[in-house]
C-alpha cells in the first residue's frame, strides 16, 4: 500500500510541476509570431513620401495647411486599414540643451494600440545643401573594393539576436560611401567567384576588404574548396582563406567572439550541426584560427589545435585614437566592451604579423582584444594580407567593425558644409497596429 | 507477501500510466514552443529576404537594362539607394499568375501580364528571369520558398460616363482612404485614320480632384464612336498612382506587341490572329507605334521612334507576320499602338519600365498549399510610382503544425 501511496504522491508532484510550467509557459499572442515589422514600414513609407521631397517641404511649411493636409491624406492613402499612425516633426536646434524641439503633428487615432513601433528621418530645407565627400579607400594604392559576406546559404554563430542580413545591410550603410565598389555577396557560389579572383560585377579583387557577417562561423563553398579544405574538420579549408588572403592582400574582418571557429553551408551540412544543434554548420574548433595565420604566413599547413585566445570577460575601453575616430566618422559604439575572446600576443613574431592597429586597451599584457594585425614577410616592405580580430562578446557590435576599418585606413572627410541651425529637422513616424490580438 | 506484490503491481502501473500521460503532456507544450519558434525563424527569414531582394540591385548592377542572366538577384534600382526598385527588372520577373503566350513565328514562350483587353507585357522566357533561378542565386533553393508581389498603393479608376460629348470620372483612391484633392495630369490620345493609316492626335492636361478623390475630364471633341486612349497619373503629398482606359473597336484584329530585347528596346508587333493560330489569309492590320515619355513632374512628353514599315501582314504568301519598333531609351515610358483594320481602330499600350502603367507583379512559388506562411511588407517606389511590395516565405524543411 506504501508504494501506491508514494506514486499517488509523486503523481501529485508532477501534476504540480505541469502547471506550474503550463503558467509560467505562457504562449505569445498571435501578431508576435509573424509580426508586421512596424519600424521597417514606417521608415519606407518616409522614404516613399520623401521620394520626390514632398516631405521635406511639407516639414518646413507646416503653417501651410493645404501641403500639410495634402501629407495627411497621403498618410492615411498609403497605409493598410488597420495600421493607424502618429507623425511628428521636430526642429533640430543644438543651440540650447533641448536638442528636438516640437513643430508640428499628425495623428489618425487617440492612442497606437498595444503594439507600435517608430522610425525617424531627418529632412533637410531645400535652402541649404550639406555636403559630405569622402575620400574613397585605396584611390591611391588600388582597391577600394568591399565584399560583405552576406551568404543566404550560410549561418551565423555568435551574432545572436542579428542575422547576418540586417548586419550587412547596417555594414553597407556604414563603409560604402568610402569604397569605390561595395560587393554584397549573396551566396557561397559567388564567395567561391571572387575566391577564385574572379569579379562578381567588375570591381577589382586585389587589396579588398572582406567583412565576414557570419560571426564565429566563416561560409564555405561547396565544390573544390569543400573538398581541399575537408581535413581536419575544415581546419585546412581556413588554411586556404589565409592563402587568399594573403594572395590578393585582403584585410580579413572578423565581427565578433573566435575567428574560424565553424563553417557554414546549410545544404553541404545539411544533416550535420555544430555541436549545438545548429545543422549546416560544422565546428572547426580553435585550429580554425591556427590554419588561417599558417597559410596567411605562407608556412606549411599543419594541424594545430592548440588555444591562442583567452576565455577571461574582462571589460575593456577604446583607446583614446580611436575615440578620436568616432568623433571624425561620427560612429559611437559604446567605449567600454566586454573582451571574451583576446588572440595572444605571441601570433605578431609567430606569423610575421604587426599590429596595424589596436583598438582597446589590455586587461592583460599578453593578450590583445582588438586589433588590425598586418602581416609582412621579414625583411619585406609589403604589407600581405591584414586581419581585423574583435575578440568580444556576443552580440557584436557592427559599428565597431566599420570603426575598426575606417580607423586603419583613415579615409578623410571633406565637408562643405559643417552647421547650419534651423536647416534640418526630424520627422518621427510612429505606427500601430488595431484589431485582433 | 501478497500484498506487497500486489502494492508492487499496482504502484508500477500507475506510475508508468501517470508519467506516459505526462510525457505527452509536456511533450504537446515543448512542440508548441518549438514550432513558434520555427515560425519565429520563417518570419525573421521574410523580413531579411525581402530588404535583401530590395536592397540590393543584383549582379550586374543593371542587369534589368540588358539581355543577360543575372548572376546575383536584387531588383534595387542601380541609380538609386533605399527602396528605389528598377522598373526594367521587375519587368524581367516570370509572372506567377499570367497565361504564357506560345509565338509560333519566334518559336518562343512569353511571360504574360495582360491589364484590361489591349494593355500587354510579354516578355520571352529567355530573358524572363524564373523562380528556381532566382532561389538558387539567394541560396535558399530547398530550404525556402517565397512569393513576391508589388501591387501599386494608388488605384486609378477611370470610368466613362458620357459617351457623346466625351466625359470621363477618374477616381484615385489609396490602400485605406482616398486620394482627396489630388493632382490629376492626364495624357488623351485620339485615333484617326488618314488614307488607310491610323493617326492620332495627342492632348495634355493637370486638373485637381475633389475631397472624394474624384474628377471629371470634358473631351469635346470625341464623337460615340471614336477610338481613344486616356492615362492619368493622380499624385497628393508624394504618392503617385497611374490609371489607364481605352475605347477601341476592332474586337478581332488588332495588335499585339512582344519584348525581344531589353538592351536594344526591340519589340515585335504581331498580329492578333497570328498569335491565336487563326487559319490565314486574314486582313493587314495598319498601325501607327509611338512612345510617351514620363517626365520627373509626371506629365507625358511625345518622342518619336523608328517604324521601318507600318502595315502587318498575315498568312499573303512569305511576308513576314509581325514587324518590330525600336525604343530608343531606357527612361520609363509607354508605347502606344494605334491600329485600323477593315475601317475598325483600336489602341494598345505597353509600359516600358514596369511603372509606367502601374503592372502589378506576382513573383514566385504558390504559398496556397504550405503549411505555415510568414509575410512582410515594405512601401516601394518604381520609377516615381508608389508601391508595396509584400513577400510571403515558406519553409521546405517540412515540420508539421500540431495541436
Amino acid at each position: 500500500m506504501m508504494r501506491t501511496i508514494e506514486v499517488l504522491i509523486v503523481i501529485i508532484i508532477i501534476t504540480g510541476a505541469f502547471i506550474a510550467a503550463s503558467f509560467f509557459a505562457v504562449l505569445p499572442w498571435p501578431r508576435q509570431v509573424s509580426p508586421v515589422n512596424l519600424r521597417r514600414l514606417a521608415f519606407t513609407t518616409l522614404q516613399m513620401l520623401d521620394s520626390n521631397y514632398e516631405l521635406s517641404r511639407a516639414a518646413f511649411e507646416t503653417d501651410n495647411y493645404t501641403i500639410w493636409g495634402g501629407l495627411q491624406v497621403a498618410l492615411s492613402a498609403s497605409l493598410p486599414p488597420n495600421v493607424i499612425y502618429n507623425l511628428t516633426v521636430y526642429e533640430v536646434t543644438g543651440e540650447t540643451t533641448q536638442l528636438y524641439t516640437f513643430i508640428a503633428s499628425i495623428s489618425n487615432a487617440e492612442s497606437l494600440g498595444a503594439t507600435s513601433d517608430a522610425s525617424t528621418y531627418m529632412v533637410a530645407s531645400s535652402n541649404v545643401t550639406f555636403n559630405v565627400i569622402p575620400e574613397k579607400i585605396g584611390e591611391h594604392d588600388g582597391g577600394g573594393t568591399l565584399y560583405i559576406l552576406n551568404c543566404s546559404d550560410a549561418k551565423g554563430w555568435w551574432i545572436t539576436g542579428y542575422t547576418s542580413h540586417s548586419l550587412a545591410q547596417d555594414l553597407y550603410n556604414l563603409l560604402s560611401p568610402y569604397f569605390h565598389e561595395t560587393v554584397m555577396v549573396q551566396s557561397t557560389s559567388q564567395f567561391e567567384q571572387i575566391l577564385n579572383n574572379n569579379t562578381l560585377q567588375g570591381e577589382t579583387v586585389q587589396n579588398a576588404v572582406v567583412i565576414n557577417t557570419c560571426g564565429e562561423t566563416v561560409p564555405i563553398p561547396a565544390g573544390d574548396y569543400a573538398t581541399q579544405g575537408s581535413a581536419n574538420n575544415y581546419a585546412k579549408y581556413c588554411y586556404i582563406l589565409g592563402q587568399r588572403v594573403r594572395q590578393y592582400n585582403w584585410t580579413w574582418a572578423s565581427i565578433v567572439g573566435y575567428p574560424f571557429y565553424y563553417v557554414s553551408n546549410a545544404a553541404l551540412f545539411a544533416g550535420q550541426q555544430n555541436t549545438y544543434g545548429i545543422y549546416g554548420m560544422l565546428c572547426v574548433g580553435q585550429a580554425g584560427i591556427n590554419a588561417f595565420l599558417q597559410g596567411l604566413d605562407g608556412q606549411q599547413y599543419s594541424y594545430n589545435s592548440g588555444g591562442i585566445t583567452s576565455s577571461s570577460q574582462t571589460p575593456v575601453n577604446l583607446l583614446p585614437n580611436i575615440l578620436y575616430y568616432c568623433n571624425y566618422y561620427g560612429i559611437y559604439p559604446s567605449p567600454s566592451q566586454t573582451s571574451t575572446r583576446a588572440l595572444r600576443t605571441t601570433i605578431l613574431n609567430g606569423y610575421n604579423l604587426t599590429l596595424g592597429l589596436d583598438m582597446f586597451s589590455r586587461f592583460d599584457s599578453n593578450y590583445i582584444p582588438g586589433a588590425v594585425y598586418r602581416h609582412k614577410f621579414s625583411g619585406a616592405t609589403d604589407v600581405t594580407g591584414s586581419l581585423l580580430a574583435l575578440g568580444l562578446t556576443r552580440s557584436p557590435d557592427i559599428r565597431l567593425t566599420a570603426l575598426g576599418i575606417l580607423s586603419y585606413y583613415s579615409p578623410r572627410l571633406y565637408h562643405s558644409e559643417y552647421t547650419a541651425n534651423g536647416t534640418s529637422r526630424l520627422v518621427v513616424l510612429q505606427l500601430g497596429l488595431v484589431g485582433g490580438v | 507477501m501478497v500484498s506487497s506484490t500486489v502494492d508492487h503491481m499496482v504502484a508500477i502501473t500507475v506510475f508508468l500510466a501517470a508519467t506516459l500521460l505526462f510525457i505527452g503532456l509536456f511533450n504537446q507544450t515543448i512542440q508548441t514552443a518549438v514550432i513558434y519558434q520555427r515560425h519565429r525563424a520563417t518570419a525573421t527569414k521574410a523580413s531579411d529576404l525581402l530588404d535583401n531582394m530590395l536592397l540590393s540591385p543584383g549582379i550586374p548592377v543593371n542587369w534589368g537594362q540588358t539581355d543577360v542572366s543575372p548572376t546575383g538577384f536584387g531588383l534595387q534600382d542601380p541609380e538609386f539607394t533605399q527602396y528605389k526598385m528598377s522598373p526594367y527588372s521587375l519587368m524581367r520577373l516570370r509572372s506567377s499568375v499570367g497565361e504564357p503566350v506560345y509565338y509560333n513565328a519566334t518559336g518562343q514562350w512569353y511571360s504574360n501580364v495582360t491589364m484590361g483587353d489591349r494593355n500587354f507585357m510579354l516578355v520571352p522566357y529567355n530573358l524572363a528571369l524564373d523562380y528556381s533561378t532566382a532561389t538558387r542565386l539567394m541560396g535558399i533553393n530547398n530550404t525556402y520558398g517565397f512569393q513576391l508581389t508589388l501591387t501599386p498603393i494608388v488605384t486609378v479608376s477611370i470610368q466613362e460616363t458620357s459617351a457623346s460629348p466625351l466625359t470621363l470620372k477618374v477616381t484615385a483612391t489609396g490602400v485605406g482612404f482616398p486620394l482627396s484633392y489630388a493632382t490629376i495630369s492626364y495624357c488623351f490620345l485620339k485615333v484617326g485614320v488618314q488614307g488607310g493609316s491610323p493617326n492620332y492626335e495627342i492632348s495634355f492636361n493637370t486638373i485637381t480632384a475633389d475631397d472624394t478623390g474624384s474628377a471629371n475630364i470634358n473631351i469635346g471633341s470625341v464623337a460615340a464612336g471614336d477610338v481613344y486612349a486616356l492615362i492619368v497619373y493622380a499624385r497628393q503629398g508624394g504618392l503617385v498612382g497611374v490609371g489607364y482606359h481605352e475605347r477601341v473597336d476592332a474586337s478581332k484584329r488588332y495588335v499585339i506587341p512582344f519584348i525581344d530585347s531589353f538592351e536594344d528596346g526591340l519589340v515585335f508587333l504581331a498580329h492578333s490572329y497570328d498569335v491565336h493560330y487563326d487559319k490565314p489569309p486574314e486582313s493587314a492590320v495598319f498601325y501607327n507605334a509611338t512612345f510617351v515619355l514620363l517626365t520627373e513632374d509626371f506629365t507625358l512628353r511625345e518622342m518619336p521612334i523608328t517604324q521601318e514599315k507600318t502595315q502587318i501582314v498575315y498568312g499573303h504568301g512569305s511576308d513576314k507576320t509581325y514587324e518590330n519598333v525600336t525604343i530608343p531609351t531606357h527612361n520609363p515610358g509607354i508605347l502606344v499602338v494605334t491600329y485600323t483594320s477593315n475601317n475598325q481602330d483600336g489602341v494598345v499600350l505597353m509600359p516600358w519600365g514596369l511603372s509606367s502603367l502601374a503592372f502589378p507583379v506576382v513573383f514566385g512559388g504558390d504559398p496556397s498549399q504550405q503549411e505555415w506562411v510568414a509575410t512582410d511588407m515594405r512601401q516601394v517606389t518604381v520609377g516615381g510610382i508608389a508601391y508595396q511590395a509584400k513577400i510571403a516565405v515558406w519553409s521546405l524543411e517540412g515540420y508539421q503544425v500540431v495541436g
